[in-house]
């Protein structure tokens, strides 16, 4: 008997695969599968202060701080994610607009370098998250991920996955600008 | 003859036919009527030949660029090169499912042909029948490729240039000549568990077409992975993306499947686990062929994706994964017979492969699923990049070469071949005093000199292998080398795999890259290597205009080696700019450079590398698929019974 439920252990694998994947649709389907925003722990919390070596030049250290100027967006990339590529566009039109400071999740120093020289450098500055430990403090699920952030260091908004256009058009842009115009 | 509206009918006209060659055979069987059951091959012919027509209409309103045909005015253009006009005809959603259906029609008249006519035939058959129904029905109800656009537009709007691509063009074809070549092993293994017969002779049929579908799937991933390397300009030739791990889950399992047939046909043992890999290798293909289209997964290479469909897909999933799966949990215990053999075999060997290449298969699933289903339970959309496969997939890959290189020199039953264990011996003894001394004297890895070591060794026992097996230094070797075609054909294939790790741990390992900013007559050092940068040119291409980096490279004694000259192509038609890394390709390494953005004024970004025996990747993957191939050959039984008797069973494969 155990014998032959063993041969029903495939099924079984393949019921739960199947039921998730079948959620999946149904919520594409219905619209309701819409992973821009993400509940966060932080939101209107002020950011974790982060202290990261710098890309551009290793004996520097990045900050980010409680207090600035202005709004920022923090960015979480990584050269080895396909999505990354994908949002570069839109992030290169936001560095326009914004400073957006830069976090290389998990990823050598050389594959960021080359990363930003291929999908161009929207960033005013960059750190290296090479452990991955700034990831954990600010719990990043995967990259890419960016957060915006008041200049009195509250974090507003996070969002998980690359910045497509809508995205951009629906939800940054008019965040950024009311956030600006405030000023 | 060739009209839109032609192949629309031939096309139903198979979803027809198909549904007869389910229905006469299993009333034939069920009546135990010959007359009904011999059907199904005529019938088989007649639906595979309404595809071939219909697949032939779609080509045709492609070559004479007929906008009137929607598909045609999305995806072609009157300016296309021939060629692309041909392979554009499938480089979209409804064209490429449509090949997909050809592919199968074919493989399902090559089963008519090549198979003797048997209860186990018309079965198989029958399934196949079911598979070409279910995709005819997803194309003919959710993705008409001959659906009509009136008014006609006066030219079409397809003239994407990425999609310009040879190695684009000739990538889907191949690969689904691997995943549908898979349906026939899974059709074979629905038909063993209803008749309950996995024999010997079931065993060596469905051999068959897993070493064929194997071999093309091999070529195919290959295939892609170079068209990713020299057009995508990423540097890269595996980039764990989606729809590429799609590929290589039905790769693994097709593996694991083409070594555990062996020991149903040799043993008549692991018969269930063959069924269940058969199964598994097939419904993996369909999960690949449909993660690009369903708009499950992001990829950066995937069709535009209808969720409208992808309710479709999952009821073909529901039934094409499911029924067997549950057919299987009710037959396969009845089929289970007690094992014979002791720890150290063929058999434990082969069990042991199996495992380790369904744990790989797993991990690429759940790399490739998980981010899905914590979105479903958290709202967290992430990407498991390569940092996860790297920490899990290569180490249980590395796992499987050390048994990959012990494997083949053990038999059957009981022990190893009598001249194995010094072989062994002396191989290991080498490879780990050379690992010793790279640790030592090395800056490389612990993983590096480990893979190292591992391929290293493999290399080893395989030419070991082969000298005690074919012993030259001895007296007759011409009878010892008409060893079957299997054995040569796996010694090309797992001394392919050495060339393909040889290539992949080189390149990775060893390569030399310099990314720089820098103005006209820049000095660039690349490893030994200069380059000169001698500025850039604006060029006028036939439907571009492009940046060219002009580059020269020289070795480490100054003399000239090659130009190389990397482009920025801008198609003002289509604005877009696409980038044109510039390699050149040598036995002993690629030179690659991209240009990247950059003015006179404040200089160009350059990325140069050299990547050592980049190409031996390919080559390794060329060889394991044409040793697949020589496998497929098989002697006439009567000559094989002409051999030695004891050399017969001892014969190792």
């Amino acid at each position: 008997m155990a014998r032959s439920l063993t041969h029903f252990l495939p099924l079984l694998l393949f019921v739960c695969f199947a039921s998730i994947a079948s959620v999946a649709l149904i919520m594409t389907l219905s619209g309701e599968r819409k992973l821009s925003e993400l509940p966060s722990a932080l939101i209107g919390k002020p950011v974790p202060v982060t202290e990261l070596p710098s890309l551009s030049n290793p004996q520097a250290f990045i900050k980010i701080e409680a207090t600035t100027a202005t709004p920022y967006l923090v960015n979480f990339f990584a050269s080895w994610c396909a999505p990354c590529r994908a949002e570069a566009p839109a992030l290169a039109i936001l560095g326009k607009q914004i400073d957006i400071i830069g976090v290389a999740y998990k990823d050598k120093p050389e594959d960021s370098r080359k990363f930003l020289a291929d999908f161009g450098n929207p960033y005013r500055a960059i750190g290296i998250d090479n452990d991955g430990a700034a990831g954990l403090n600010w719990g990043v699920y995967g990259v890419p991920e960016t957060y915006l952030i008041s200049k009195d260091g509250i974090i507003l908004k996070r969002h998980a996955g690359p910045i497509d256009g809508d995205i951009l058009r629906d939800e940054f842009l008019p965040l950024i600008r009311s956030l600006q115009d405030r000023e | 003859m060739l009209s839109p509206e032609f192949g629309h009918f031939c096309l139903v006209l198979a979803l027809v036919v198909s549904v007869v060659q389910i229905i006469l055979p299993m009333a034939g069987i069920l009546r135990d009527d010959a007359r009904l059951t011999y059907f199904a091959e005529p019938l088989q012919l007649i639906a595979s030949a309404a595809i071939f027509i219909s697949f032939a209409s779609l080509v045709y309103a492609f070559v004479v660029s007929d906008f009137s045909v929607q598909l045609v005015a999305s995806h072609s253009h009157s300016l296309k090169p021939m060629i692309y006009k041909v392979t554009g005809s499938w480089g979209n959603h409804e064209g490429s499912l449509l090949l997909w259906i050809v592919i199968l029609g074919l493989f399902g008249m090559l089963f008519v042909f090549r198979e003797a006519t048997s209860r186990l035939k018309t079965l198989t058959l029958m399934v196949m029948g079911g598979i070409t129904l279910a995709f005819l029905a997803f194309s003919l109800f959710t993705s008409n490729p001959f659906t009509r656009l009136s008014p006609a537009p006066p030219d079409g709007r397809g003239l994407n240039p990425v999609l310009q691509d040879i190695g684009l063009a000739l990538h889907p074809p191949m690969l689904y000549l691997g995943y549908v070549g898979l349906s026939v092993a899974f059709a074979l293994a629905i038909a063993g568990l209803i008749t309950g017969q996995v024999t010997r002779s079931w065993a060596r049929i469905t051999r068959f077409w897993v070493a064929l579908a194997w071999s093309a799937l091999t070529a195919g991933i290959a295939l892609g992975s170079w068209w990713a390397y020299y057009e995508l300009g990423w540097g890269g030739w595996w980039f764990w993306d989606p729809v590429e791990n799609a590929s290589l889950m039905p790769w693994l399992a097709a593996t694991a499947l083409l070594h555990s047939v062996i020991v149903v046909e040799k043993r008549q043992q692991m018969v269930s686990w063959t069924l269940l890999m058969a199964i598994t290798a097939f419904s993996l293909s369909l999960v690949g062929t449909f993660i690009v289209r369903s708009g499950l997964l992001t990829s950066v290479h995937s069709f535009a994706s209808d969720p409208a469909r992808g309710i479709f897909i999952l009821f073909i999933l529901l039934g094409a994964v499911g029924l067997p799966l549950f057919l299987y949990a009710l037959r396969a215990g009845s089929l289970t017979k007690g094992s014979d053999y002791a720890l150290l075999s063929r058999e434990t060997g082969l069990i042991i492969n199996n495992y380790i290449l369904v744990v790989s298969t797993f991990i690429v699933l759940i790399g490739t699923f998980y981010p899905l289903a914590l979105e479903l339970f958290t709202g967290a959309k992430i990407t498991v990049g390569a940092p996860y496969f790297d920490a899990t997939f290569n180490p249980v890959m590395g796992i499987g070469i050390v048994f990959m290189a012990i494997g083949p020199l053990t038999v059957w039953r009981r022990g190893m071949v009598g001249s194995a264990r010094p072989a062994l011996l002396l191989s290991g003894s080498v490879t780990i005093i050379a690992a010793v001394i790279l640790l030592v004297g090395s800056g490389l890895s612990v993983a590096g000199i480990a893979g190292i070591a591992l391929t290293f060794w493999l290399a080893l026992s395989i030419g070991g292998d082969m000298l005690f097996r074919l012993r030259p230094w001895q007296a007759g070797i011409g009878a010892r080398l008409r060893l079957p075609a299997t054995q040569w054909g796996m010694w090309l294939a797992h001394f392919g795999m050495v060339i393909f790790l040889t290539g992949a741990l080189a390149s990775a390992l060893f390569e030399q890259e310099n990314v720089v900013r820098v103005s006209k007559g820049a000095e660039i050092a690349l490893g030994h290597e200069t380059l000169i940068f001698d500025g850039v040119e604006e060029r006028i291409g036939p439907n571009y205009v492009t940046e060219t980096a002009l580059l020269r490279l020289f070795d480490r004694d100054g003399n000239l080696k090659d130009g190389l000259y990397p482009e920025k192509r801008f198609y003002p038609a289509e604005r877009q700019t696409t980038t044109e890394a510039a390699i050149r390709t040598r036995l002993s390494g690629d030179h690659y450079a991209v240009l990247g953005d950059g003015s006179a004024e404040s200089g160009y970004t350059l990325r140069l590398y050299h990547k050592p025996l980049v190409s031996w990747i390919w080559f390794g993957a060329v060889m394991m698929a044409i040793g697949g191939l020589i496998a497929l050959y098989r002697r006439p039984q009567k000559a094989q019974r002409v051999m030695q008797p004891e050399q017969v069973p001892k014969e190792a494969e």
